[in-house]
């Protein structure tokens, strides 16, 4: 395959798979305020884990599949720009059976439904994720239940799911301490990652988890890509 | 004539969003006609848009009839546009005449995948649109859902400049937000205009969204800004003007609503398209001038300029060959003599009329900026007419290779001569649409965009033309390419008596990705005469029809000359040609030669319980499905899947979803066909070859 030719640096600075990071049933968060970059983050440890041939099902709760599907395009193009990858178009056509959309109505997204749609996909041998992302759900009062839920369901079907999360400007709290959002289910996380702007860069420090004794990261704040 | 008055629009929509009736009521209200029929009429008379007889029986259009009618002192131009995806050359040549377009949604069905690709095709030709959301009495209708999906599935910044007095059974009307008045329809048809006061329950509703739609118009206005800033009362004049540069630059789509079918709201859109779209001349038209190099040419609407105007749609009526043009510069008078910028040959105009559906009137002449028909004129659609002396040509439109086939025999000897004079007419309709006689086979071939897209012009073959054929089974265009470089270094020598022959050429092909063939010259110190290179070039370019591998076409392919020889007597023309032909096929062999098939973009609506079973038939079909997005009660899944697995999808995935489920599908890519699919092929092509070999 054209891909394992390629090493692509690990999006965090590790050896190994983006999967890694987190163990299958786990959980992983990135927090930001709105507009710092979630999505991109969240994007190239799925393209990532895609390039070592791992399904990645994408779930969104906001943007229609079109605008998923640009996310996708536009970073690997980025990506594809900085490592000057051959056959570019070819790889991204290999990549994409390793990908599946999903997009749900904030209020019809529920784990039981959830269940029933991986269902479907397992069941007729369609899709079989190693690694979810859920983006674009709200962490509020309700929050455990769900999450308790739907940790039951990734070690059932054994994939690893990471989660954006949104904070807000009046929770702020001070560097390297959980915020607000995260507080009451900081349990069942293994690893959290939070999104500072700081001047024209955007920071990642690891609030949670194995990465968290790494030299510092950073994404690019015009390309978004990990620098 | 006033060009500020004249409006040429579209009606687009999706496929039963109630298009055809709207342009009924606008027919009927402008009184262009004096009775209402409907789409599927139980008077069996038909819309009057809908000409063909197919189009009636099946409820849909195909073919764009242009027609003109005349509301309020402007003069309407409607071009309907077909509302299948499978006739998008005929829907993106309409958008080419118009200026602007009434994009029709259903308040039930909303902004479906068809709205969306029409959607896409509006913009790349900068159509400003104003939105109807039609069927407003139809029980579940939700006209801000539907303003909700234009924003997010569209992109537009849709604003509502009415509301609805009620909804469902109980829709009575609308408020029109710029005078702040309700409209009521009445009378049998809902001729009747009544303008009354807004009831007291919707006032607050209506100043709300009344705000909204201000503040939406000021970014376009700063008299308008001024006013409200100044809390002043909003003149009419100011609000319109604002929404329609708004409009214009495609930054707003005002949304209006109503109910076709019920004869309600239809006026007030006829008042918006005449208020808000543009007239011809605000319109910014290109042509390519073909003496300097195909420069663009930006177009005046003057009509004492030389003349351009654009064959958009050719039809077979009783009098002979129907030519609707659309002029851009100049006019075309009865008497005049053009020239056809494709053929070069000039042509002298005979009658010029305007149509109206099935009638016609008789005009003097076509100025800038209005669309007309001429008679007897031979030409294809898309042709460039011209004044004579001068070079422009309308951009060539973007025309998709066929990626489906068929083969058509008559049945009987009258059938024969009907079904070529039938393709004649449809290849010059069509320019997707394609036709050839097989060498091998003998058998008359079709190409097209899709099944349906075939299926329909057999169809018509035998209701227009009195056509009976029998259809083989549908083909998918495969395509050969080479994914290696591979050297060559070939002689071709004979010498049987006579003059002999000799040629021999070296050099590489190597696979390209942005033409499908390119040849470079790269010979020096003359070792192949350069009287000969055309004709290595010649013998190349021949072994590109047939690949060697499969005999499908080959694409992608960079040949490279860099060596040769030559002989003073034997080396000709022909000698070489031979030569390049033995070369391809030698560096063909070595340079891994794969087959690609089209695959198809398909979109599936379905109720969300069907979910799972459409993913399964997707799946089954070697489709790679992109997403799934779950919208409530009906979810849509967007896959990619090889055209040759689709075959009879629609039977399928009616029976696997109670029929509740529709899809669309277009020409995405193509792509690579899997090992054991291309061995099957491969097979198939030699018990082909077989086959005709045997029978010979």
């Amino acid at each position: 395959m054209v891909k394992n030719d390629f090493a692509i640096k690990h999006p965090l600075g590790l050896e190994g798979d983006a999967t890694d990071i987190i163990a299958k049933g786990t959980f992983g968060a990135v927090l930001s305020r709105a507009g710092v970059g979630k999505t991109a983050l969240l994007v190239q440890l799925a393209l990532n884990a895609m390039l070592r041939d791992k399904n990645v099902l994408h779930i969104s709760l906001n943007d229609p599949v079109d605008k998923i599907t640009l996310w996708y395009k536009e970073l690997f193009n980025l990506l594809a720009q900085r490592y000057a990858f051959e056959q570019a178009g070819q790889l991204w056509e290999t990549l994409l059976p390793h990908r599946f959309i999903m997009t749900f109505r904030v209020a019809g997204f529920s784990v039981p439904r959830l269940k029933e749609r991986l269902a479907d996909l397992t069941g007729q041998d369609i899709f079989h994720p190693d690694m979810v992302i859920i983006d674009g759900l709200k962490f509020d009062e309700s929050i455990r239940e769900y999450l308790v839920d739907l940790k039951k369901l990734a070690e059932e079907q054994s994939f690893s799911t990471w989660f954006s999360v949104h904070t807000h400007r009046h929770e702020e709290t001070p560097l390297n301490s959980i915020p607000v959002p995260l507080l009451d289910v900081e349990d069942l996380f293994d690893v959290a990652l939070r999104l500072q702007p700081v001047g024209t860069d955007i920071h990642i420090q690891p609030l949670k988890g194995p990465i968290s004794g790494l030299s510092p990261l950073a994404l690019d704040a015009s390309s978004m890509l990990i620098k | 004539m006033d060009d500020k008055k004249v409006r040429n629009i579209g009606i687009s929509a999706h496929i039963d969003s109630g298009k055809t009736t709207l342009t009924e009521r606008i027919l009927f209200y402008t009184k262009r006609i004096h009775a209402i029929h409907d789409v599927k009429g139980k008077d069996g008379v038909g819309a009057t848009m809908d000409s063909m007889e197919l189009e009636k029986e099946r409820g849909i259009t195909i073919a764009s009839a242009a027609t003109f009618c005349e509301w309020r002192g402007h003069e309407i131009n409607i071009i309907d546009t077909p509302g299948h995806v499978d006739f998008t050359v005929e829907v993106e040549r309409s958008l080419r005449v118009l200026d602007g377009a009434v994009l029709v949604l259903c308040s039930v069905g909303g902004v479906q995948s068809q709205s969306i690709t029409v959607d896409q095709q509006m913009k790349r030709y900068k159509v400003p649109c104003v939105a109807f959301i039609n069927k407003c009495d139809r029980s579940g209708a939700d006209p801000y859902r539907v303003i909700g999906q234009l924003r997010s599935k569209l992109g537009h910044n849709a604003v509502a400049i009415q509301i609805p007095i009620g909804l469902e059974n109980n829709f009575q009307g609308i408020v029109d937000l710029v005078s702040m008045k309700a409209v009521y329809f009445e009378g049998e048809n809902g001729e009747d205009v009544r303008i009354d006061e807004i009831p007291s329950a919707l006032m607050q509703e209506a100043i709300t969204k009344r705000e909204e739609m201000i503040d939406a118009a000021s970014m376009f206005s700063d008299k308008l800004t001024e006013a409200i800033l100044e809390e002043k009362e909003i003149p009419e004049e100011l609000l319109i003007s604002a929404l329609r540069s708004g409009t214009l630059t495609r930054e707003i789509t005002p949304v209006l609503m109503g109910s076709a079918y019920k004869n309600k709201g239809v006026q007030p859109m006829l008042d918006a398209v005449t208020q808000l779209l543009p007239c011809p001349s605000e319109m910014k038209n290109e042509a390519l001038d073909m003496d300097n190099n195909e420069e663009t040419v930006i177009l005046s609407s003057n009509p004492e300029a030389p003349s351009v105007a654009l064959a958009f749609k050719l039809e077979d009526g009783a009098y002979g060959q129907l030519t609707y043009i659309r002029v851009y510069q100049g006019s075309i008078a009865k008497g005049s003599t053009i020239v056809n910028a494709r053929t070069g040959k000039k042509v002298k105009v005979g009658r010029v009329v305007r149509m109206h559906a099935d009638q016609m009137e008789e005009m003097e002449a076509i100025p800038a900026g209005y669309i007309g028909a001429l008679f007897g004129i031979d030409c294809a659609s898309g042709d460039t007419f011209t004044s004579p002396g001068i070079t422009l040509t309308m951009s060539s439109m973007f025309v998709a290779d066929p990626v489906i086939s068929l083969s058509i025999i008559p049945k009987d000897n009258k059938s024969q001569i009907n079904m070529s004079k039938a393709l004649n007419r449809f290849t010059k309709e069509d320019p997707t649409f394609k036709t050839y006689v097989d060498d091998e086979t003998k058998e008359t071939i079709i190409e097209g965009m899709g099944e349906l897209h075939l299926e329909i012009y057999v169809e018509r073959m035998r209701r227009e033309y009195g056509a009976e054929v029998e259809t083989g089974n549908p083909r998918v265009a495969y395509r050969e390419t080479i994914t290696k470089k591979a050297e060559f270094n070939y002689t071709h020598k004979k010498q049987t008596g006579g003059s002999g022959q000799y040629g021999r050429i070296a050099g590489y092909i190597e696979p390209i990705t942005e033409a499908e063939f390119e040849f470079v010259n790269k010979i020096t110190g003359g070792t192949i005469p350069t009287q000969y290179i055309p004709a290595c070039e010649k013998g190349f370019y021949a072994c590109m029809a047939k690949g060697p591998r499969m005999e499908f076409p080959v694409t992608g392919v960079r040949v490279v000359i860099n060596d040769g020889a030559a002989h003073s007597v034997d080396s000709s023309e022909m000698a070489f040609q031979a030569a390049a032909r033995g070369a391809f096929r030698e560096a063909y062999a070595k340079a891994k030669a794969v087959i690609h098939e089209p695959v198809m973009k398909v979109v599936v609506e379905t109720p969300t319980e069907f979910q799972g079973p459409v993913m399964g038939l997707l799946n089954q079909r070697r489709g790679m499905i992109v997403g799934a997005q779950d919208d409530g009660p009906m979810c849509v899944i967007e896959a990619q899947a090889p055209l040759a697995e689709m075959f009879g999808f629609s039977t399928v995935l009616r029976s696997a979803t109670q029929g509740q489920a529709q899809f669309t599908m277009e020409f995405a890519l193509y792509k690579l066909v899997p090992q054991s699919i291309a061995e099957e092929l491969t097979e198939n092509a030699a018990k082909a070859k077989k086959g005709i070999q045997s029978k010979s």
